[in-house]
């Protein structure tokens, strides 16, 4: 897939924008807050609908004005498909709509619309930082390939919520209503860890050929899917049962300290090297070679699953990067159909081919 | 909005009241109060005292909750009407659309709401006793549950269908379907889903 055109309208600092990158690769270059990963951001909302950066929507509308959009044209394997998005703003609320050739659609539908593959340097803590950042990178890839993911992962975090207000004590305990809680978590708790197991055997078989490759053979890679709640086979009388059980067993201990125990929202993905755990006996150059397979083996499974190559949104990482590494992770994804780069300096050992702009207070010239 | 000098007082109070309605943002208040300028007084009027009489007038049925002015509400006073069977809805306002849809002839309860512990409802702020003196009362046969089929509907209905199951009165839940007219490419494959779970021996 491809974009062809990007337009934006009080987004982030861009007054207005309208570009046509190239397909291949598109480097925009610049000096910091000119507006590069703004324009990042943007893309991204066409594929994932949110902001990769924040939660707070009234951020993406330019100081002082009410309304942002963001429109572009993809070419997919269907056809072109024009997807727009609006931030409305107003005294109390931000609101995104969005819209499909022309068409109001639901978030639900319009995400995945094109898939993205986004790298930013706050992912380069993947492997030594929280559990909630691997747990982000599965849900934003498993979200844009698979639409009844999003819809059972929805439905487990709202019944999550409501389970944890009780606990809290906003209304009366009641064991009839945590039932019914219960009873949903299981339902979509079940397809939510069904779908990130099958996912993560993909991971696991790419990133770990990738790391093989790169180092040689010399260091072995493993990556496993660590669930909060351990089953024993994939599959839904399994899962299903083992995630009942264990909710019946933390039962009093949630009503006690008042909040949700046990379920997918504490899962974790397990990454070891040469059979120790990375996170606390690997280097940091090994960490970073581990981020570097993982996001590598994110493209390929995302496009091995479509048969169709995401976009691949690489914010200010190059940079980061060693000239090594960051040739190695451009050679690791092989054949992107269209990438987007930015960085603060022209970038070393670019292809030719490449399609260079400049970015200077949220204006974007060809260069 | 900030009130801003150009703007004569009344203009910006009325269109401060506007943006406090739902839906209404700043642009389409401005719209609204520069309509009704044009207008003639006697609408403005008409206007003002249909909303006083909502608030003067209107209260709740004390049978089945919806909004009167009479108590007990037209449906609840209607001996045409079937006693066999009580449709429970969400708010007074599903009332509206399923009499719209002529396909109900029985008599409803408004519940006030749905059952959301991180909105600090629960089963008590409903009027669920109400529901169950009301079974006991007029000994229905069957009771519709007619609450929205998002995650708060779903589990209000659950936790009436439990509740209600002890009672000799048949439960049921409204099916699912595709909104009439809509296109089956762009409903999505979960509603989709819902719609074939819920689909009924015509
Ligand atoms: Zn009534």
């Amino acid at each position: 897939m491809q974009l062809t055109r990007v337009a934006l309208s009080n987004f982030r600092n861009y007054a207005e924008l309208d570009l046509e990158p190239a397909p291949g690769l598109n480097v925009f270059v610049g000096q910091n807050a000119q507006g590069k990963s703004n324009l990042l951001e943007a893309i991204a909302m066409l594929g994932t609908g949110k902001s990769f950066r924040t939660n707070r929507d009234i951020d993406l509308v330019r100081e002082g004005l009410e309304l942002a959009v963001v429109c572009g044209d993809a070419q997919i394997r269907a056809g072109i498909v024009h997807l727009g998005c609006t931030i409305a703003k107003n005294a109390r609320s931000t609101r995104k709509t969005y819209t499909i050739n022309g068409q109001g659609v639901r978030y639900a539908r319009f995400l995945g619309s094109i898939r993205v593959v986004t790298f930013v340097p706050a992912d380069l803590q993947l492997v030594g930082g929280p559990p909630s950042l691997r747990r982000a990178l599965l849900n934003i890839a498993l979200a844009q390939e698979d639409r009844t993911y999003y819809h059972e992962l929805a439905r487990y975090q709202k019944a999550l919520q409501q389970k944890a207000a009780m606990l809290r004590g906003t209304v009366a305990f009641d064991t009839d209503l945590l039932a019914i809680y219960d009873h949903t978590l299981v339902e979509a708790g079940t397809a939510v860890m069904l779908a990130r197991n099958h996912f993560i055997s993909e991971l696991k078989r790419e990133a770990e050929r990738t790391h093989a490759q790169w180092t040689g053979g010399a260091e072995r890679l493993e990556i496993t899917y660590a669930p909060n709640v351990p089953f024993e086979a994939p599959t839904v009388e399994a899962v299903a049962d083992a995630f009942g059980r264990r909710l019946r067993q933390v039962a009093e201990a949630e009503r006690l300290r008042r909040s949700t125990l046990a379920g997918p929202h504490r899962d974790d993905l397990g990454l070891a090297l040469d059979g120790h755990p990375l996170a606390a006996y690997g280097s940091q150059g090994q960490q970073r070679t581990a981020v570097l397979a993982l996001k590598v083996a994110e493209y390929a499974v995302m496009r091995d699953r479509s048969n169709e190559a995401p976009l691949l949104l690489l914010d200010d990482v190059l940079s980061e990067l060693d000239r090594e590494r960051a040739a190695a992770f451009l050679a690791g994804i092989g054949g992107y159909a269209q990438a987007f780069v930015t960085a603060t300096h022209l970038p070393d050992g670019l292809p030719d081919a490449a399609r260079r702009f400049e970015i200077a207070r949220a204006t974007v010239r060809p260069c | 909005m900030s009130s801003s000098g150009k703007i004569a007082g009344p203009v910006q109070a009325l269109i401060n009241e506007f943006t406090k309605l739902p839906t209404v943002g700043p642009k389409t208040a401005a719209r609204l109060v520069f309509h009704l300028l044009n207008r003639p007084r006697h609408e403005a009027q008409a206007l003002a005292e249909a909303i006083l009489g909502v608030k003067d007038k209107v209260r709740f049925c004390s049978t089945c909750f919806s909004l009167t002015e009479l108590d007990p509400c037209d449906i609840c006073s209607d001996e045409r009407r079937d006693t066999h069977c009580i449709c429970v809805v969400a708010e007074a306002k599903d009332i509206y659309a399923i009499e719209r849809s002529d396909a109900f002839n029985g008599r409803y309860h408004v519940l006030g709401g749905l059952i959301s512990p991180m909105d600090g409802i629960g089963i008590e702020q409903l009027r669920v006793k109400e529901l169950i003196a009301r079974i006991g009362a007029e000994c229905p046969s069957e009771i519709i549950l007619a609450t929205n089929p998002n995650a708060e509907g779903e589990a209000t209905a659950l936790y009436l269908s439990r509740l209600l199951h002890s009672l000799s009165v048949t439960v049921t839940r409204l099916a699912y379907g595709l909104p009439i007219g809509a296109d089956l490419d762009y409903a999505d494959e979960v509603t989709l889903a819902k719609a074939v779970e819920g689909r009924q021996r015509l």
